[in-house]
């Protein structure tokens, strides 16, 4: 049996002209999907040079569903694409020249990186978004954000190399056939144009049938969401009381919210002294990082209220702990803008209804344009530092 | 040329700064991990996926007739991708017991349904085009 080589492959779809098409809309986006990501880890960093904002409240519900939406856009588009120049994995390196060998040991090697890479990226994305981590050691964190520079670098350089074939073919007619491999020339069951619409319907199909997870008109349309949306109060959980190991100190009748200044508890207050504060009613919505968002009538107190009934200013960060023993997100910080900003609740009820223990209860917090990961749930204390 | 000398170079850059990240951020057990599904990936790609791809090809050519191979082409980058992507909910691989609230809809059910709705309109459509297909030659013998 031989090797497999170029010229084995006769169909005339596996050509430049597919592979610019599909690649152009590829590109694109996974182009949107790094940019989203950069503001969902700029929105996660604990205290950026610039702020993120607080407003629009919609604003990290919009860029992380176009994340997750953009990235399983890309899943068929991928596909398509390496089916269309999959020959060139068999092409021989000519080994003989100096000059050439090294730059096709370049080009090669940035294709591998390429590939490699976006298979991880979408990979890793599409089951983080469904909650599945069967890799057992590394972080997926910064997993994804340092491979998503890697693979958006080798995008770019791949881009340079190929850039007059994709401007040629792209000119041209797409059953035109200046740059196909010479054996390229079966007719397929399907033309050239009917390849890459299949491709962009396919992409279209695969964020429909999985979006209704963050955009809730296509919930009825999405067979493949994560979530359907229900959940106490129209909104979904993602982390369980139990599964934090809070019960017992949630639902315990004792609760008070510690106010820590410069680590010395200045003051506590029980449910009923956090009712008798002015409550406030905000519609913000839950946006994950996982790429659901849900929104929801929160009811409760202004954090600013909260620290000023205990004499603070606003005018500084908030730390903000969780009854959660453990986790990466049991502390997190709310910045002195966030903490100023009238939307900022120390929540109490949903949809009218005290908060369910899976939301939070005995209180949480909502902020707007704001990770979900960062909406302090089971909410122990509120630390300022002098 | 300029322009695509700097291009270059920004994403030569752009990539190593992201290789910067992966490598000083975690220990070795880690990144030996990630290596390994950087490979993993690539090998189901190549030769897993490409080769069923190749097979039902192959396949198709014989089993298929003439009228069904267009929307059954279509049907397969259409369907199947969604297949692949429907993949973790389909396991329900992330489901929790404490958590109902997640991956709570009838995901297998779904899939059945698209497959029997995919299956009758390549049917249907191979129908129309032999029965066109024959009608045209029809009328050329005529």
């Amino acid at each position: 049996m031989k090797a497999p080589a170029p010229e084995h492959f006769g169909s005339r779809l596996r050509s430049p002209a597919v592979a610019a098409r599909v690649g152009v809309w590829l590109g694109l986006s996974f182009g949107v999907c790094f940019l989203t990501g950069l503001v969902s880890h700029w929105a996660q960093a604990p205290s950026p040079t610039v702020p993120f904002p607080t407003s629009p409240a919609w604003g990290y519900r919009l860029t992380q569903g176009l994340h997750v939406s953009t990235g399983m856009a890309a899943i068929p588009l991928l596909l398509v694409k390496l089916w269309s120049v999959y020959p060139r994995l068999f092409e021989r390196v000519d080994l003989t020249g100096g000059r050439r060998l090294v730059l096709t040991v370049l080009e090669r090697g940035s294709i591998a990186v390429l590939v490699a890479s976006a298979i991880f990226q979408l990979v890793t994305g599409l089951l983080n978004a469904a909650q599945w981590y069967p890799w057992t050691a590394f972080s997926f964190r910064s997993t994804h954000y340092a491979l998503a520079w890697v693979a958006i670098g080798a995008l770019l350089v791949h881009v340079a190399v190929k850039l007059p074939v994709i401007r040629d073919v792209i000119a041209r007619d797409i059953d035109e056939t200046q740059h196909d491999r010479p054996t390229a020339v079966e007719t397929g069951p399907v033309s050239r144009r009917g390849l890459v619409r299949s491709a962009l319907a396919a992409s279209g199909v695969a964020v429909l049938a999985t979006a209704g997870s963050t955009v809730p008109v296509l919930r009825s349309v999405s067979p493949f969401g994560v979530r359907s949306g229900d959940g106490p109060g129209g909104v979904p959980i993602n982390k369980s009381a139990r599964a934090a190991g809070v019960v017992d100190r949630a639902s315990d009748a004792a609760y008070r919210l510690r106010i820590v200044v410069d680590g010395t508890e200045v003051a506590s207050l029980g449910l009923e002294d956090l009712r008798a504060l002015p409550q406030r009613t905000e519609v913000l919505p839950i946006a994950c990082v996982e790429g659901w968002s849900a929104s929801g009538t929160w009811g409760g107190v202004r954090v600013s209220d909260v620290l000023a009934a205990t004499g603070l200013a606003t005018d500084r960060d908030v730390g903000v702990m969780s009854l959660q023993r453990k986790g990466a997100f049991r502390r997190t910080v709310l910045p002195a803008h966030f903490a100023a900003d009238d939307r900022t609740l120390l929540a109490l009820d949903l949809a009218g209804e005290p908060l369910d223990l899976d939301h939070g209860f005995p209180c949480r917090i909502i902020a707007p344009n704001r990770p979900g990961v960062l909406q302090t749930k089971w909410v122990a204390s509120l630390e300022v530092s002098t | 040329m300029i322009a695509r000398v700097l291009l270059g170079t920004a994403g030569a850059l752009v990539a190593a700064y992201g290789a910067f990240l992966a490598l000083t951020r975690q220990e070795t057990g880690q990144l030996v991990e990630v290596a390994v599904w950087l490979a993993a990936g690539v090998l189901v790609h190549d030769v897993l996926l490409s080769g069923a791809l190749l097979l039902a090809g192959l396949a198709g050519r014989r089993l298929v007739p003439p009228s069904w191979r267009t929307p059954a082409t279509v049907a397969l980058v259409v369907w199947g991708s969604l297949t692949l992507v429907a993949v973790p909910v389909l396991g329900r691989f992330g489901a929790r017991a404490d958590n109902p609230t997640l991956l709570d809809r009838p995901y297998a059910a779904s899939w059945l349904v698209l497959l029997v709705a995919t299956v009758t309109v390549v049917v249907l459509v191979g129908l129309v085009r032999r029965r066109s297909a024959t009608a045209s030659t029809g009328r050329r013998a005529d």
